[in-house]
């Protein structure tokens, strides 16, 4: 299983921002929060006794801006709960700001954080100002010496692209720059406007503009090809890593694997069973403190199984195995989607190798276009109701529950024995002690 | 006196807007039948679309009793007519029921082109015509120019017109009894075998088809065995009655009466407007004259939006026609829109009209493929034939001839706009016929015009060219040889069936370079560069590409992004419903109406 802690406090939100943040206000609010978590995190260990995890990811918000003795309590705490696995990958994002101090790297490090993921975002000071990031160009390489300095192996850094007056070769410059810091991991992100930040205001409004599609495209796909050039592989969409760094957490939620998240907003996907944490935090501390957490779960439909599968699978390099889709639909995706398979490997956009079909660059570049024409011609083949009524408690079925299908409804139900080598594998052993208590409202989302 | 002597029947002559419906309604009140509110507004427009339209449809028949000013008594039968080109077979048939007509002239407007051609009409079947100056309450009215226009215009004596507000009800007291003084009363003989003329028709689900008649000699009873001439068939009379407006049960109607009959007739076709009704035992010897099957002369392609909707599509379909014999359906396929229906109208209202009562009446989604005139091909081989779809036009090889049907049409047009309305014509492929004034700035314009091109864009751009002051109307002539081409349009090199054209071939290279670009700011790009050919045979006459889409993709994807992404790709995935699938290209219902929209830039 794979943790995820979410850390809701931002220094100030970015102009682009629309993930669940506080800004960092009173040290109440934080010690709050704090002691809410490990009370989530004992309910959980509870619940599930001492699940293996095989990587625990600080995100958030700006997880370092937490004292690192405080991520080294939020640990152990995590280590009693489960069986955090010698090692387990434990990342932590961080802003450059707050990355500076050697005392508190060190202290993280022995916590037991082995990857770092550094907000650098740009290295021109006028568009991190665009961006309404807290630093400057300066503090990000600063930050990322100190880093290394102190000892930490596995480094990666957050950078955006097609950002407002961006033009193509500032980005490959940038790359270029990033490039000779010997980074180990770096995640470049295509620049979405999300509805409702200042950002999109200022596009919407055209006090800014995005730079031109093609200029866009090429900055994916020369940046793409600069990297794999300089020994970075080209793992997932948006990812990037040398050899043996890429993020396995991320990677876990691409293959389907179990995720349980905690603080508020987080997101979890458990044995077929999906819920989110109120991102209001006294509602959340409210559902802690009445161990109501994760109660109110929807159940993914096979449909929806397989939709994910599709989407997920299709944003890695090593792409969709044929043979995940035949466990979990019973079918042939190649011949489900023969004409369109057909055309988008004429296209360029796709190639099948192995069993495993995988997007090419210019297919990524346009992946949503052909998601929707999958998303489409899956659903008229499994001619399946879209969604099927929330369900009882995540974690009330048998132990057998999360392996699979929810066999009940599909008549292209698999096996077990052939579902068990993928996406929809069980996690080692999720539920054993008591469940929670059963739910009674609707699935949300 | 003989029993005729108090009776007269009437039509109302006018055009859109002109008032025909309020006189009615006015009529109706004036005479007690109608209460004010008893009724909704004008009464005799029954289908809510037609009131919405402005437009009457159907027509239906009012039996008025009416005691005049020296105290007699009379029966006035007020025979509406639909108010449309698209309908004038019915327009004749109600005219042909009637001894008179009131022609109501918007005395703020003047004469226009259906006026006229309906009073020619009148005319034609020797009724007596009475002038109605309406509106002449509006400050903009000026009656004696509109009397003035009348008399140059169609020759008709205004020394007596009546100047009414259909409006206030000023004066509709005498036009009542200008009916009883100047129309005459129906002849006929009562002795004679049985004739009666039917001049409407509908469907009822209690009483089967409902025919609305005239009889012109003889008398009906109810129980009377009956024939029609038509179809030869025979029935019994099970109700006999007239609508006073509600329903009065009669035991019989003789030579001069206008009523209703039900006689268990199954099928609207069985009883056809313009057929006429005998006695079994004592038939009449010759029909009424003037009976003709009504044929459709535009057809366009329906298909439901959602392929899953074509059983409820078939449905509504059936239902409408029980209601319109003018319209017919038979099903096709489209490799483009997959399976649907081809359908013919008598005109373009006539198709709106339809399609608007499929999406409201029955809530189907609809694709219509751009409307189609019906071509008359002879082939090599010596066959002739008939094609109303643009796609299954022969190779040209084997074709020896083509024939596209041709109309004449009058256009009304004030001065001013004489050079648009010319231009427009001239566009169209129109042979100029004739050119006068009918009043000191009205002129008329009349043309011969291949029937095609009126399908096209022709009444949005005289309407646009003469800013609405243009009134036209047309009749068919006859079918004439032509130079014409089908124009195909590829996407991504396969023919797309439904966007095929039928064109001249002076127009084609200019039409095909149109619709391409056309097409191309239609179709939404798509993953791959497309390609939109336009082609006459094998030889490409345009060509436009729509750029492959550069960039849609979903920069993060991690475990608290899944359901929102999952959701963001389905809600797309249904957004593109509406679209049809060709090949592997996508395309939105508006471009099966590019055709039509060519002409807007």
């Amino acid at each position: 299983m794979l943790l995820y802690i979410h850390v809701p406090f931002c220094r100030r939100k970015c102009r682009y921002c629309a993930f669940h943040s506080l800004e960092m206000g009173a040290a109440s609010a934080v010690r709050d929060y704090v002691e809410t978590l490990l009370r989530e995190l004992a309910l959980w260990g509870d619940r599930m006794g001492g699940v293996p995890v095989t990587s625990v990811f600080f995100g958030g918000g700006t997880p370092s801006l937490l004292p690192a003795r405080t991520i080294g309590a939020i640990l152990d705490r995590a280590r009693k709960a489960f069986a955090v696995q010698p090692g387990a990958e434990i990342s932590m994002e961080g802003n450059p700001e707050s990355l500076t101090k050697p005392g508190e790297l060190r202290t993280l490090l022995a916590a037991g954080v082995n990857r770092l993921s550094m907000g650098v975002q740009c290295l021109d000071d006028a568009l991190l100002h665009t961006l309404g990031r807290p630093h400057r160009a300066r503090e990000a390489l600063d930050a990322f010496r100190a880093v290394r300095a102190a000892g930490f192996q596995n480094v990666g850094m957050d950078l955006i692209w097609g950002l407002p007056g961006q033009t193509l070769r500032q980005w490959t410059n940038q790359l270029k720059e990033v490039v000779r810091l010997r980074p180990d991991h770096l995640s470049c992100y295509g620049l979405t406007l999300e509805p409702g930040t200042p950002l999109e205001d200022d596009c919407a409004a055209e006090r800014l503009s995005l730079p031109p599609e093609r200029a866009q495209a090429a900055m994916f796909l020369d940046g793409a090809e600069f990297l794999e050039s300089q020994g970075y592989i080209h793992y997932e969409i948006s990812n990037f890593a040398r050899m043996g760094f890429q993020c396995r957490h991320n990677l876990g939620y691409w293959e389907g694997e179990d995720y349980l998240g905690l603080g508020p907003s987080a997101a979890s996907t458990i044995g077929g069973l999906r819920w989110s944490n109120p991102e209001d935090h006294a509602a959340w501390t409210r559902q802690v403190d009445e161990g109501r957490v994760g109660t109110e779960a929807e159940r993914l439909t096979p449909q929806t199984r397989v939709l994910e599968l599709i989407m997920l699978r299709l944003r890695t390099a090593r792409g969709l195995r044929v043979k995940a889709y035949r466990e979990l639909t019973g079918r042939d995706f190649l011949r489900d989607h023969k004409r369109l398979v057909h055309m988008l490997h004429r296209e360029g956009l796709l190639r099948i190798r192995d069993g495993y079909l995988r997007l090419t660059r210019n297919g990524m570049l346009v992946s949503n276009s052909i998601l929707e024409r999958l998303f489409e011609d899956t659903e008229a083949l499994m001619a399946l109701p879209a969604d099927t009524p929330p369900q009882a408690p995540p974690l009330a079925a048998g132990p057998q529950a999360p392996t699979g299908l929810d066999g009940a409804s599909s008549p292209d139900r698999p096996s077990r024995d052939t579902a068990a080598d993928d996406a929809a594998a069980p996690s080692p052993a999720v539920p054993s002690a008591s469940p929670p208590s059963p739910a009674s409202g609707h699935g949300h989302d | 006196m003989p029993r005729q002597e108090h009776i007269r029947n009437f039509s109302i002559i006018a055009h859109i807007d002109h008032g025909k419906s309020t006189l009615a309604d006015r009529i109706l009140e004036v005479t007690g039948l109608v209460s004010d509110r008893e009724k909704r507004d004008q009464y005799l427009d029954r289908m809510e679309l037609e009131r919405e339209r402005g437009i009457t449809i159907k027509a239906q028949s009012v039996r008025i009793p009416y005691t005049a000013k020296d105290g007699r008594k009379y029966v006035l039968n007020l025979i509406d007519t639909p108010g449309h080109v698209d309908f004038n077979y019915e327009v004749s048939r109600s005219l042909a029921a009637c001894e008179g007509a009131l022609l109501v002239v918007d005395a703020s407007q003047g004469v226009e082109a259906q006026t006229l051609a309906n009073v020619y009409l009148a005319l034609d079947h020797n009724l007596e015509v009475i002038p109605v100056l309406n509106k002449v309450d509006l400050p903009s009215a000026d009656a004696d120019r509109v009397k003035h226009e009348i008399e140059e215009s169609i020759g008709l004596d205004c020394t007596d017109a009546v100047a009414v507000s259909a409006k206030t009800g000023l004066n509709v007291d005498k036009v009542l009894e200008a009916i009883v003084e100047r129309l005459p009363a129906p002849e006929g003989n009562l002795n004679a075998p049985l004739k009666a003329l039917i001049f409407d028709s509908w469907y009822d689900s209690y009483q089967g088809v409902v025919v609305l008649f005239r009889v012109v000699d003889g008398v009906l009873r109810k129980g009377d065995r009956i024939k029609l001439f038509a179809t030869e068939r025979t029935y019994e009379v099970i109700r006999l009655g007239v609508f006073s407006p509600e329903i009065v049960d009669m035991t019989e109607l003789g030579a001069g009466e206008v009523g209703f009959l039900c006689a268990n007739i199954k099928e609207l076709g069985d009883a056809k407007v313009g057929d006429t009704i005998t006695h079994v035992d004592r038939p009449a010897e010759v029909p009424v004259e003037g009976f003709k099957e009504v044929q459709p002369m535009v057809f366009c392609g329906l298909y439901p939006t959602d392929s899953a909707d074509y059983e409820q599509l078939k449905y509504a379909l059936e239902k409408l026609q029980l209601n319109d014999a003018a319209f017919s359906y038979e099903p096709e396929t489209s490799q483009a829109l997959g399976f649907g229906f081809r359908c013919g109208f008598l005109g373009l209202l006539h198709m709106e009209i339809i399609q608007e009562r499929l999406e409201r009446e029955f809530q189907v989604e609809l694709i219509a493929t751009a409307p189609s005139v019906i071509y008359k091909i002879d082939t090599v081989d010596g066959k002739s034939s008939d094609i109303d779809n643009p796609s299954k036009l022969p190779d040209p090889t084997k074709i020896a001839s083509l024939y596209e049907p041709f109309v004449r049409m009058d256009i009304h047009v004030p001065n001013d706009y004489v050079g648009n309305v010319l231009k427009l014509c001239e566009e169209k492929r129109g042979i100029q016929k004739n050119m006068g004034y009918i009043a000191a700035n009205r002129v008329v314009i009349t043309y011969e015009l291949p029937f095609a091109e009126i399908v096209f864009d022709f009444f949005d751009r005289l309407k646009s060219g003469t800013k609405g002051y243009a009134s036209m109307d047309y009749e068919f002539i006859d079918y004439r040889q032509s130079a014409l081409v089908k124009l195909d349009i590829l996407i991504n090199g396969d023919p797309v069936d439904a966007l095929a054209v039928i064109v001249h071939r002076d127009k084609a290279y200019h039409y095909g370079r149109a619709l391409a670009l056309k097409l191309k700011r239609t179709i939404p790009r798509q993953m791959f560069e497309v390609a939109i050919q336009a082609a006459i045979g094998q030889k490409i006459i345009a060509r436009e590409s729509i750029s492959a889409l550069r960039k849609n993709v979903t920069a993060k994807c991690y475990g608290g992004d899944i359901t929102r992404k999952r959701k963001l790709l389905e809600k797309q995935k249904e957004g593109k419903k509406r679209m049809k699938r060709m090949g592997n290209v996508e395309l939105p219902q508006e471009a099966f109406l590019a055709a039509l929209q060519v002409g807007d830039e």
